[in-house]
């Protein structure tokens, strides 16, 4: 375990590395920079050129490159041209309100998907099965943005149940309205449903009817105990990786939800400064979401591995 | 059918806004606080007025600040810390003066620091939008007769300086600021807090010269996108949003929870022809463009009717606009034969386009399809929306831009004569028009300047290679009750003015 660990971090600071170089590299052929950007549409040519060597714009970017990487190893993620601040401050504003949606909408999902894909995993089959899967299909075939508009304009204009935004509010201080919270999250349930409660219930039928399930029934043992000791922990090792996947996204991809529902998270964050072509930003958005990205990974294929340590797991 | 957010967003609206006035009602439970919704630019926000060239920054800045003057709904000036002003005989030297007002830590305005902000515009350094207004300036010679008595002093004449005194980014502040984190202004309300990209509170401030704000509170809720913008408004979150589409304007039209207040003339939608580089060079090819163009359908179809026609003339229902022009008309046939005579029948060339605005596109189609049928062969190409008018400066033979209002005189003297540098989109040069511009700057009398400053937009009308197509509608909501606010042009006094709007 402890090996396949560590060939995994080798990997993984090369997946790092790979990252930055590509972001850093696409980030600077994107046209325009932040002179432009900041001073808008009618700066003259001198205005752009001073705020240019303000900000060292016009020091070559393998330079800027190389200063940027060599703060890394003191966690220090550069500064951010736009407001002169720290990176790591501009990424931690967004963190909170990326967090507390990830979380509350983990808390919904996690539950709800083992419910569904153990449920119709052990009925195959059944109306249950089909009812349910055809259900959470659904879900999943409506384009984000279009669930998120149709359920602010059921739930908030015609029915005035819930506000429609969140208007200002942000971070930790949106658990204290959770009205707030409840339709940008169920979104980013209906989303993370299907995948995971399939991937459940893939695993569970395939554990369900394999020789060794029925093996351990013709031994007598009762349907509770083959269920929990041997078809749980081989059927849901499969969906461990796909709630990593499920995860990653919550933590860096829900800038529609942020968009629609007026929520400042990372997603955002990430948007605005390639927006603002705020280099130091990009890449410190991009090393987090990469990080997070890898670790999530590692932990997945560590806990299948726990939890079927038979099974290969490919690097 | 294009099925986008917008489209999405109305039908399912439609289906479901019927008339419960009532959702959850939250502004009106706000009490004193009036609850105003912006787009955001993020990190990229500042309570420095100076160096506002954003919407909301500016907004902020109406709340927190004063200027000498305003501009009435035509862009003439209208008096605000300014009393009154007059100029001398040759229009080099401007008398002001103020009137009683208080910033909000009690110190008097006074006529240093009007001289303190106009110089910290002036300077490069500050990198303000409004630079040029004041680039004339002889600080060395201007100079503070009294506490209330300003001497400003030019060093070319011009008897339409009181308009810089009421552009955009031309706010005073108290002499030596030169920190925004807590600003003190003179304006209708005081800094209570504010982040970029974040809400920003304001308070009432009650020593204001005009009087009490009606508000206790003013917030600024960032809410980017405009569908978000729309929802908030409508189940009572916000009493006002910023920048509503045509497709929203028609769907708040028949509501009533909101009210649409629609400014018309609002912005200037054009194609920038760059006469300084082939093809547009040869006048020919120009004229031929501006025969080709369909303006009535860019107006009926790019802007769904929410707008009104161009007649490649800035400034459309503002002072020193020439209403007395013909308006200019398809005429297929004689584009076809002036683009026969320049040999360039057939010709292909790419249209600069971007989501900066949401008509470009729509208009970029159209103009492709209605410049197809004179023989012309044009490809919109869309760029990046964040950089798209730097870009257009110096890219490129023919982009689409626009202009929100601005006094006539100072469009025609920052975005067409021969030194205007980048900022002169099509690239137009013409000492005729320039001498014509600066004639009619240092003319004293209004008649002989209206008549100076109409000979020069004819000029440019037929060689600039500006075509103005239509002028997009101005459009702000609020929520029904809400009173004291008005439909007004961007830039205009009265345009985000919240100190008389009461929440209901």
């Amino acid at each position: 375990m402890a090996r396949f660990a560590l060939r995994r971090l080798v990997v993984a600071a090369c997946q790092l590395a790979a990252v930055a170089v590509t972001v850093f590299a696409l980030t600077s052929v994107l046209p325009g920079d932040t002179a432009v950007v900041v001073l808008g549409e009618h700066a003259t040519d001198e205005q752009v050129a001073a705020l240019r060597e303000r900000l060292r714009l016009d020091v070559p970017p393998w330079q800027r490159f190389a200063e940027w990487l060599a703060g890394l190893p003191r966690g220090d993620l550069g500064t951010s041209l736009l407001t002169g601040t720290a990176v790591s401050d501009e990424i931690s504003r967004g963190f909170a309100t990326t967090a507390l949606l990830a979380l509350l909408a983990l808390a919904v999902v996690i539950p709800l998907a083992l419910a569904i894909g153990v449920g119709t995993g052990l009925r195959r089959g059944s109306a249950l099965d089909r009812g349910l899967n055809g259900v959470v299909v659904m879900l999943d075939s409506i384009p984000e943005f279009a669930l998120a508009l149709v359920l602010v304009a059921l739930f908030s204009l015609h029915l005035g149940w819930l506000p429609a935004t969140a208007a200002g509010a942000s971070g930790w201080s949106l658990a204290a309205e959770p009205a707030v919270l409840v339709l940008p999250v169920g979104v980013l349930v209906c989303k993370q449903l299907c995948a995971l409660a399939r991937q459940v219930r893939v695993g569970v039928a395939e554990a369900d009817s394999a020789e060794y399930a029925m093996h351990v029934r013709l031994h007598g043992l009762p349907e509770r105990a083959v269920v929990l000791r041997h078809v749980l922990p081989n059927g849901l090792a499969p969906a461990v990786q796909q709630l990593a996947r499920a995860v990653d996204g919550l933590l860096g991809g829900v800038v529609v939800v942020e968009a629609v529902f007026a929520l400042p998270g990372m997603g955002s964050g990430f948007v605005g400064a390639v927006m603002a072509r705020d280099l130091p930003a990009v890449q410190g958005y991009a090393l987090v979401f990469a990080i997070t990205t890898i670790v999530l990974n590692l932990l997945a294929d560590l806990a299948s591995r726990r939890l079927v340590p038979q099974r290969e797991v490919v690097a | 059918m294009r099925l986008d957010r917008r489209s999405l967003f109305r039908g399912a609206l439609a289906a479901l806004a019927v008339s419960s006035a009532s959702a959850c009602g939250g502004a009106s439970g706000s009490g004193g606080r009036l609850r105003v919704a912006f787009p955001t630019a993020g990190a990229k926000e500042t309570l420095d007025p100076h160096t506002s060239s954003l919407f909301v920054d500016q907004a902020r800045a109406k709340a927190l600040f004063d200027t000498l003057v305003g501009y009435a709904d035509d862009m003439s000036v209208v008096p605000r810390l300014a009393e009154s002003w007059e100029p001398d005989a040759t229009g080099t030297r401007w008398l002001v003066r103020l009137r009683q007002a208080r910033f909000h830590d009690n110190r008097p305005v006074t006529a240093d620091d009007v001289l303190y902000s106009y110089r910290r515009i002036a300077d490069p350094a500050t990198a303000s939008p409004a630079r040029r207004q004041f680039a004339a300036v002889d600080f060395a010679a201007s100079r503070a007769r009294s506490a209330t008595e300003l001497e400003l002093v030019l060093r070319a004449p011009d008897f339409e300086f009181p308009s810089a005194w009421g552009a955009p980014a031309t706010e005073i502040i108290p002499a030596g600021t030169g920190d925004f984190a807590a600003p003190v202004g003179s304006g209708p309300f005081r800094f209570s807090s504010f982040q970029p990209g974040r809400p920003a509170v304001f308070a009432r401030f009650d020593g204001h010269w005009s009087g009490a704000a009606t508000p206790a509170e003013l917030e600024f809720v960032p809410i980017n996108d405009e569908s978000a913008r729309v929802a908030a408004l409508m189940s009572g979150q916000v009493h006002y949003i910023h920048d509503v589409s045509a497709n929203s304007a028609s769907l708040l039209r028949g509501d009533n929870r909101a009210r649409l207040l629609a400014a018309p003339h609002g912005t200037m939608q054009a194609v920038a022809l760059k006469v300084d580089r082939p093809p547009f060079d040869d006048p020919r090819v120009v004229r031929a463009v501006l025969s080709g163009v369909d303006r009535q359908a860019l107006l009926d179809i790019a802007l769904s009717g929410h707008g009104r026609l161009g007649n490649d003339l800035f400034g459309k229902g503002l002072k020193y606009y020439p209403e007395d022009f013909p308006q200019r008309q398809r005429d297929p046939g004689l584009a076809r034969s002036l683009l026969r005579e320049a040999g360039a029948d057939g010709m292909e060339f790419e249209l600069l386009t971007s989501a900066a605005d949401p008509y470009f596109e729509p208009a970029a189609t159209l103009i492709s399809q209605q410049l197809g049928d004179i023989g012309l062969r044009v490809s919109p190409r869309v760029g990046p929306s964040e950089t798209y008018f730097s870009d257009i400066k110096n890219n490129g033979v023919a982009a689409h831009t626009r202009t929100a209002t601005l006094p006539v005189p100072t469009f025609l003297a920052q975005r067409m004569r021969g030194d205007a540098g980048s900022n002169n989109y099509t690239g137009y040069r013409s000492a005729e028009f320039d001498a014509l511009a600066t004639r009619a700057a240092s003319t004293a009398d209004e008649a002989e300047r209206t008549r100076l400053l109409a000979d020069a937009q004819r000029l440019a009308r037929d060689s600039s290679g500006l075509l103005v197509w239509g002028f997009s509608d101005w459009n702000v909501a609020v929520a029904d009750g809400v009173t004291g606010v008005r439909p007004a042009p961007p830039n205009s006094l009265d345009w985000a003015r919240f100190d008389r709007v009461s929440p209901g």
